[in-house]
């Protein structure tokens, strides 16, 4: 068999390159616009329908219930065309798998057949982490290859050294469980039995895996046989022209919707995370620095970020590409065809070495770290765009980080178990320039989250769910305040052996907020020992139902009685619970918008008489003050308080220049508490960018390094 | 393109309009957005300065009558020339993130790891940005304009 494959491929990335166009033209659409909506509509129809399909196929809550799952279908070359609603992260991932068959020669070497089936789940290939599972199949007209149809799905059990695959303790690749590089695990139509066999006997409960490849094989059946029926109405090469089209049609609306709709000009955002390995422990920074040109040009630039090392928290190239392309998409180009068109439109720099482009494949990308807080820097870039362009309807802070539990052992039915409780895919969602955030309803990374059912959860890891509740004073404050996430307490039943652990964020703001407004809180874990809650249950005393409102010493806390242990910073590799102990965590929360002392004080009473705000964050964050004979506020003692907390920021405020006097001395004599000083010292030696402005900032001297 | 009423974009910007309004304007956008935009927010300041571009809530660049542009206060504080940070001009509070009056113990981050940085405009005390970064981390330059053709 003949490479043609890849002479294709380089052939159309030699176009792109030279013209900055996809396809030269778009006299398909030119001569018949309303067919060209047409034939894409039935596309779109076709991976819709495989998604729904799919949905109620898989047994896994994460893709049943959540929606954890998306369909593309691509051109042979492997840029996507058009995709179904989802996890839009992973559009791109797909595309660059595909891509990395055809450079490796699988059309030679494997080999290439309508009706086989490759599976991946190697990040440094395509997808986020090992979790990230794709399927993905050629098809055929007349003998040659016209396209790829992908379906991914995250599966939350991959056989890493942690239960439910996003440990945190992870310092290499072979930590995190059974890895398939773009695999054959289909023939002919068919999954191939030992393929199951060896996910059978490497991970911890095997269904979701399995499951989500009958699911994703079904869905890529209905679109490939959808797809060439539609070729055989439209003629192959009409097909192959039409879908150039609508990839360049997308490319030039991308264009046209930045000229047209952002402020050009340069922004800066930073987001930040964290290693917490013991003896390791650096803030990792994810600098973004946006340009908008008036031609509608668009550069993403990452100089500054961290060395990739032995450690869980930093994600691959392919990887950051799908989660820029998400926030893209989710927060400019939601109205566009969602395809590569967008990709193709931005010029990205991730040095490579980098937290976000490690160049060594032994190192393990499980957390994603500055991959994912990058996004969310590259969004509140776009949220300043589009506030100096007047669109304040588009306007919003940073969204939440996601953090969650794992478990792993031996369930009630006596067999093997492994997962993570998906339900961050429900966290709580940016304040924006019009209204709060939501809370418990919004993730970056699927707009179509949801929690799940915690019975459902329940079956799958038989941890029991003691509370499950809107977290107080969660979302960062501000004039609108972010959304709150959910705290959830879940006990160890009786007679199950479990190891438990968490995932999520080192001891910091994680979230911003944005133009005044605060970052969320920080995020942490409370484990519960040897507890005395099989007492309390006989007793008849109330079970605890909520945190309170003091997290130093929440109410369940109080309630039972345990060798209670605190974790700040939601990262906390798994390890062996007895039964009855009690496991706390919490889901991310977004980012406030403004400043806090611009609230309406009628929506502060809202959010204190129905508990998501506390007493003290009135008081303390909002300068209201409740007139307690009718609980509501009292305009004329809130202004004077509003007015003395201005009086005590003008007091206690410094003019910048003898703040930076003052600040200039601790920096030069390299005064940094260790997490940050191991950053510095990291970045100032790798980004001369970085190097520059910190000396010039600081005014030192050009040698200066920490 | 739609047309929306001053009435709306007014309550979009102070943040009254109702969310179905929201959802339409998100769907279905105007093309003269910015103009009109800048029409309200000059009629809400007391100062006289044109307004070229609205930075972030309560900050403009602004033209002055000797051709200088400035970024400048909605209380009429200015910062100075918009190519340099306007945070150089403002009044700077390095707050201990767990110092109870904002975040009550652990919900702030750990003191060695990052401190919360708060700007306030030296004329009207207004929160203008909380930066949550490192000891030592440069002032974050958020937005520099593209004025010139």
């Amino acid at each position: 068999m003949s490479a043609d494959l890849k002479a294709r491929l380089i052939e159309q990335e030699r176009r792109f390159q030279a013209t900055g166009s996809y396809e030269p033209d778009l006299r398909t659409k030119a001569k018949d616009p309303i067919g060209f909506e047409v034939l894409f509509t039935k596309l779109l129809q076709v991976v819709s329908n495989a998604r729904e399909v799919a949905l109620s196929i898989s047994a896994s809550p994460a893709t049943r219930e959540q929606g954890e799952i998306i369909f593309g279908l691509y051109t042979p070359e492997g840029d996507s065309i058009c995709l179904s609603t989802g996890l839009m992260i992973h559009v791109h991932t797909m595309s660059r798998a595909i891509k990395w068959m055809i450079e490796n020669d699988y059309e030679t070497t494997v080999g290439l057949r309508e009706g086989d089936y490759f599976f991946n789940n190697d990040s440094f290939i395509g997808g986020g982490h090992p979790s990230d599972q794709m399927l993905i199949t050629p098809f055929y007209v007349d003998g040659r290859l016209e396209g790829w149809v992908g379906g991914l799905t995250h599966v939350t059990e991959t056989g890493a050294v942690e239960p439910g695959a996003m440990g945190s303790s992870f310092t290499s690749r072979y930590a995190e469980g059974l890895i398939l590089p773009c695999l054959k695990v289909g023939e002919n139509d068919e999954l191939r039995r030992d393929m199951d066999i060896l996910v059978e006997r490497s991970v911890r409960s095997a269904i979701p895996w399995l499951a989500d490849n009958r699911a994703k094989l079904t869905g890529l059946r209905l679109i490939r046989e959808a797809v060439k029926a539609l070729i055989g109405e439209t003629g192959v090469e009409s097909y192959g022209k039409i879908t150039r089209e609508y990839i360049e049609d997308t490319l030039q609306a991308t264009r046209e919707k930045i000229r047209r709709f952002l402020f050009p000009g340069r922004y800066r955002e930073v987001a930040w995370r964290g290693v917490t390995l013991p003896g390791q422990e650096t803030l990792l920074q994810a600098p973004c620095e946006l340009f908008l040109g008036r031609d509608g040009s668009i550069q993403i630039d990452f100089d500054g970020l961290p060395s990739a090392r032995r450690q869980p928290f930093q994600g691959t190239l392919p990887l950051f590409e799908g989660m820029l392309f998400n926030g893209l998409i989710q927060n400019v180009f939601y109205d566009l065809r969602y395809n590569d068109g967008t990709f193709l439109a931005v010029k990205l720099n991730v040095p490579k070495g980098t937290a976000c482009n490690p160049d060594n494949i032994q190192l393990p990308t499980t957390l994603w770290g500055p991959a994912y807080g990058g996004m969310m820097a590259m969004a509140q870039c776009v949220a300043r765009a589009y506030y100096a362009k007047g669109y304040r309807e588009e306007v919003h802070a940073s969204g939440p980080l996601t953090s969650g539990n794992l478990a792993g052992g031996t369930d009630q039915y006596g067999r093997p178990f492994g997962g993570q409780c998906f339900e961050f895919a429900s966290s709580g969602m940016y304040a924006t320039a019009f209204m709060d955030g939501l809370d418990t309803a919004f993730s970056d990374f699927n707009a179509e989250g949801d929690m799940g059912d915690a019975e459902v959860w329940e079956q799958q890891m038989p941890q029991i769910f003691l509370v499950r509740e809107i977290r107080k004073d969660g979302g960062g404050f501000g004039k609108f305040r972010g959304g709150s996430g959910i705290h959830t307490l879940y006990m160890v039943p009786k007679g199950i052996e479990m190891d438990m652990g968490a995932f999520g964020s080192p001891p910091i703001f994680s979230t911003a907020g944005i133009m005044g407004g605060y970052p969320a809180p920080a995020l942490r874990v409370w484990v519960g020992r040897n507890s005395n809650l099989a007492e309390v249950i006989a007793s008849g005393a109330p079970l605890p139902s909520t945190e309170g409102d003091d997290p130093s010493n929440p109410e369940f806390v109080q309630m039972v009685k345990a060798d209670w242990e605190f974790i700040h910073g939601q990262n906390y590799p798994a390890r062996g619970l007895p039964p009855g102990s009690l496991f706390s965590v919490v889901s991310g929360d977004g980012g406030g918008y403004g400043d806090p002392l611009e609230r309406d004080p009628a929506l502060v009473m809202r959010d204190f008489r129905s508990g998501v705000t506390t007493r003290r964050a009135v008081r303390d964050v909002y300068g209201v003050v409740v007139d307690e004979a009718n609980l509501e506020f009292d305009p004329a003692a809130t202004q004077e308080l509003r007015s003395s907390k201005r009086r005590e920021r003008l007091s206690r405020g410094m003019p910048a220049a003898a703040y930076k006097a003052q600040m200039r001395e601790r920096v030069l004599a390299r005064d940094f508490p260790q997490p940050a000083a191991a950053m510095y010292h990291d970045v100032l030696k790798i980004s001369d960018k970085f190097a520059r402005e910190f000396r010039s900032f600081w005014e030192l001297p050009e040698d200066y390094m920490v | 393109m739609p047309e929306y009423s001053d009435a709306t974009i007014r309550d979009l910007i102070e943040g009254h309009l109702p969310l179905d309004e929201v959802q339409r304007l998100q769907h279905d956008k105007d093309f003269d957005r910015m103009e009109r935009v800048l029409a309200i927010e000059q009629a809400r300041v007391s100062w006289s300065d044109r307004i070229l571009v609205c930075l972030q809530e309560h900050l403009y660049v602004v033209a002055k009558q000797d051709g200088q542009r400035v970024v400048k206060c909605s209380c009429g504080q200015e910062f100075g020339d918009y190519r340099t940070n306007w945070k150089e001009s403002a009044l700077v509070y390095e707050r201990q993130p767990q110092d109870g009056e904002i975040f009550l113990g652990t919900r702030g981050a750990d003191p060695e790891w990052q401190v919360l940085r708060e700007f306030y405009c030296p004329g009207c005390a207004v929160q203008l940005d909380v930066e949550p970064v490192p000891v030592g981390y440069p002032f974050i330059f958020n937005f520099l304009p593209d004025l010139d053709e």
